[in-house]
């Protein structure tokens, strides 16, 4: 289905994105990528379950298309296995689904279910880790391995999470801020990865 | 057990007995203590070293002193408070009055701390009913409760409901347990004052009052009413004693010229004679609090309905010591002598506030790390972070023999690692290692390290990396070649590889067995675990610019200036295995 040598394991988009061909992207027309994001295989994402609740008539004139169910900026990491969902709400009494945005520099660990509203910038999300719904993280968060976050939880900047439910186990040191940034370990995979310095 | 990962942990110079008060007698001579001091081998297992020893992201440096500081020795001061839930910054004001929670609607489930959120207790409306007419409000309105979405507990489980969706502390603060309204101090005090005024014509001394309305004087009251009986009763008794017998008011005994105070001052110099005189009088006309009126709870220390309840309940209504330290302490509270011990006594927990912090160097004074005040940003308008000052030191294996137990080290065999340092300086730093031959402690394994002393290039900028990047390659494609027919050995006195501003040296070590049964003992916690103590040089030149005035004498000759940090840390190798 592609023209691209079969054996390359990743898509590798104009912006950059590496999507492996396993990965299970549902609804593509609603997901959207930064550029420079990878997604390993297994990885799901279901842009699919968009908004069914069309604020059309209230509502000032949204740009057309403007349907993302899921939206991730660049140098975003989806391990092996993981998920990433839109939330569901009751709006107005009927049930709809609400966008997944997540920023830039996101690790999600393999295996980790996300349903969060909003995902801030530089975050590290752990291995199997569950984050319920309309959750909101903000920028440099660790969440450990095996975490569950409860829906609505919010998780303030510069915390370190853990737990089940999940709860504020530390504080970022102002030394590990570098450590989010993924512009290195975008590097390691693909098609013609790098390996890792040192 | 899961294999240990490699670490590195830096000792901050704060923890160094050897340092505390060598600067009074620097110049006195040298005692022997001294140089046994400095012989002396830092020993990570030593129980002190718990508290000294932090990874590289966890430190900070000084500038001027030119030293690490960890967070055990720096001084912080809160810039901002705010809740970790809704964001808002709560004004320092506001804390005094408020306290160090959250006063608007943020609560943690009493059960298992999550988060809870304000739901309306109505049952949603009909979707298809409301599709049609949009733009309706949304016809929500009370009562609401509080729910956790983790466990499912809701505050009707403690007969609690709120009339607005809105300001839950507020309201929260008004309602007991089961859903009847809490009275404040201030309400108890008006409803007693007129009860009294029905009761009698005469103002009534607390005695008399003790006396006349015996059944009402044990009252149960909650802790802000029972605090607020005793210290109106306290002030009122300090009033009526102070003036003694000279009439003046109490606020006339402030004064520097009124009576009380001169005797006061008199008495701190004249041995207390006149004082004791004076207290005695005071003293005599001062007494207890008798009544709840007053502020006296009598402990009730009768259990038996708590434990009558405890029959017919079952475990799981009975609270666990975690769910009882979390409780917020609650003025509403009726019973101050033990908390209760069932879960329909459980409150939402008020989130607790966080805080914005910067730092301050222990020694100079100086800000070390001073965030953006704003909740709402991640900046820092200051922030001096170890990692951009002394190299960062990472451990990976190179030659491990197999072991029985996988994940560990063979006692015995050398095993070897690569140690990676990477400079974050600007300037090319020269780094010597110093190790002790064996090990401290029971187990003594032995440590080489090949390459002891070595120069590792500046961290140029990306712009110079990628104008350099053809000399770079070649540099680690000799070694690279090295590696291909497969004798890359390490060699004594040769770093192993070196990059753009790192270099990788190889340590070996031969892990001590830990053969028990000859000592005798039990293995202590963690002591499996293959620690090497490493002392740390780094030395660099800077260049000594006009700025610089304490060096100005020096500035004409010389350009450049030596400047060293040295510090103990501790390496992490792995577990021992079993031989
Ligand atoms: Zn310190
Ligand atoms: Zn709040
Ligand atoms: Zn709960
Ligand atoms: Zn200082």
């Amino acid at each position: 289905m592609s023209r691209r040598p079969p054996r390359g394991e990743y898509i590798e988009t104009d912006t950059g994105n590496k999507v492996a061909r396993k990965a299970n992207l549902v609804g593509t027309q609603n997901i959207m990528l930064g550029g420079k994001t990878v997604i390993q295989p297994e990885a799901m994402i279901r842009g699919d379950l968009a908004r069914s609740i069309h604020p059309s008539s209230s509502s000032s004139g949204a740009a057309p298309g403007s349907n993302t169910a899921v939206a991730i900026g660049r140098y975003c990491f989806l391990s092996r296995g993981c998920c990433l969902r839109p939330p569901g709400r009751l709006y107005k009494g009927a049930f709809t689904y609400t966008a997944l945005r997540v920023g830039d520099h996101v690790f999600i660990g393999p295996g980790s279910v996300i349903q969060a509203a909003s995902i801030g910038s530089h975050v590290h999300i752990g291995a199997n880790v569950v984050i319920g719904e309309l959750a909101i993280i903000k920028e440099y968060v660790k969440i450990l391995d095996g975490t569950v976050v409860p829906a609505n939880m919010v998780i303030p900047s510069f915390s370190i999470v853990a737990g089940q439910p999940a709860r504020v186990i530390g504080e970022l040191p102002e030394g590990g801020h570098e450590a989010f940034e993924l512009r290195e370990l975008y590097k390691t995979v693909g098609n013609n990865p790098q390996p890792a310095p040192s | 057990m899961a294999p240990l990962t490699p670490y590195t942990y830096i000792q901050c110079p704060c923890s160094d007995a050897s340092t505390l008060g060598r600067q009074a007698d620097s110049n006195s001579p040298r005692s022997p203590d001294d140089d046994e001091l400095d012989d002396r081998a830092f020993d990570p297992r030593a129980p002190r070293s718990n508290y000294s020893l932090y990874p590289l992201d966890y430190l900070n440096y000084c500038e001027d002193c030119q030293q690490i500081r960890c967070p055990r020795c720096v001084a912080e001061e809160i810039v901002t408070y705010f809740c970790p839930n809704c964001l808002f910054e709560v004004p320092s004001s506001n804390l005094k009055s408020e306290g160090n929670r959250c006063t608007r609607s943020c609560f943690q489930c009493p059960i298992c701390i999550g988060p809870l959120s304000v739901t309306s207790i109505e049952s949603p409306p009909d979707p298809s009913l409301l599709a049609a007419p949009d733009g309706a409000p949304a016809p929500h309105s009370g009562p609401y409760i509080l729910t956790c979405s983790y466990c499912n507990w809701s505050s009707t489980e403690i007969g609690i409901k709120f009339d607005k969706s809105n300001s839950i502390h507020a309201q929260l603060v008004k309602l007991n347990n089961g859903g009847t309204t809490r009275l404040t101090a201030k309400e108890h005090r008006e409803r007693r004052k007129e009860a009294s005024q029905d009761r009698l014509a005469g103002p009534p001394s607390a005695l008399a009052a003790a006396a006349s309305n015996g059944g009402e004087n044990n009252e149960e009251l909650d802790l802000e009413t029972q605090f607020a009986n005793l210290k109106s009763f306290y002030q009122s008794q300090l009033a009526d004693a102070a003036p003694g017998g000279s009439g003046l008011s109490s606020l006339n005994d402030l004064g520097f010229s009124s009576p009380t105070s001169l005797s006061r001052i008199m008495s701190l110099y004249t041995g207390g004679t006149v004082h004791n005189s004076r207290n005695k009088s005071r003293t005599g006309t001062m007494r207890e609090a008798l009544i709840s009126d007053e502020g006296l709870q009598i402990a009730s220390l009768d259990e038996s309905a708590a434990i009558q309840h405890l029959h017919s309940i079952d475990y799981s209504e009975t609270i666990t010591t975690e769910q009882s330290t979390n409780q917020p302490p609650h003025l509403g509270e009726v019973h101050p002598h033990g908390t209760s011990r069932f879960a329909s006594s459980l409150r939402p927990i008020p989130y607790l506030l966080r805080t914005k912090r910067s730092k301050r160097c222990p020694v100079c004074r100086h800000i070390i790390s001073k965030p953006e005040a704003k909740v709402a940003t991640t900046r820092f308008r200051i922030k001096l972070v170890a990692s951009a000052y002394i190299p960062t030191i990472t451990i990976r294996p190179l030659n491990i023999p197999s072991s029985s137990t996988p994940g560990t080290l063979p006692p015995l065999q050398p095993s070897q690692f690569i140690l990676t340092f990477q400079n974050p300086r600007f300037e090319t730093i020269n780094v010597t290692l110093a190790t002790p031959a064996k090990t401290p402690g029971r187990f003594s394994s032995k440590v080489t390290v090949l390459c002891p002393q070595f120069e590792i290039d500046a961290n140029t900028d990306v712009w110079d990396e990628a104008l350099k990047d053809t000399s770079d390659k070649t540099k680690l494609r000799r070694r690279g070649a090295a590696g291909d027919d497969g004798t890359h050995q390490a060699e004594a006195g040769k770093i192993w590889e070196r990059g753009r501003n790192w270099v990788s040296i190889v340590v070996e070590v031969v892990p001590a067995s830990l053969r028990l049964d000859l000592l005798e003992a039990t293995a202590k916690e963690d002591e499996d675990v293959l620690e090497i103590p490493m002392f740390v040089r780094v030395e660099w030149e800077v260049d000594v610019g006009g700025d610089d005035v304490g060096t100005a004498p020096s500035r004409d000759k010389e350009q450049t200036e030596e400047r060293e940090l040295a510090y103990w840390c501790v390496l992490g190798l792995g577990r021992v295995g079993q031989a």
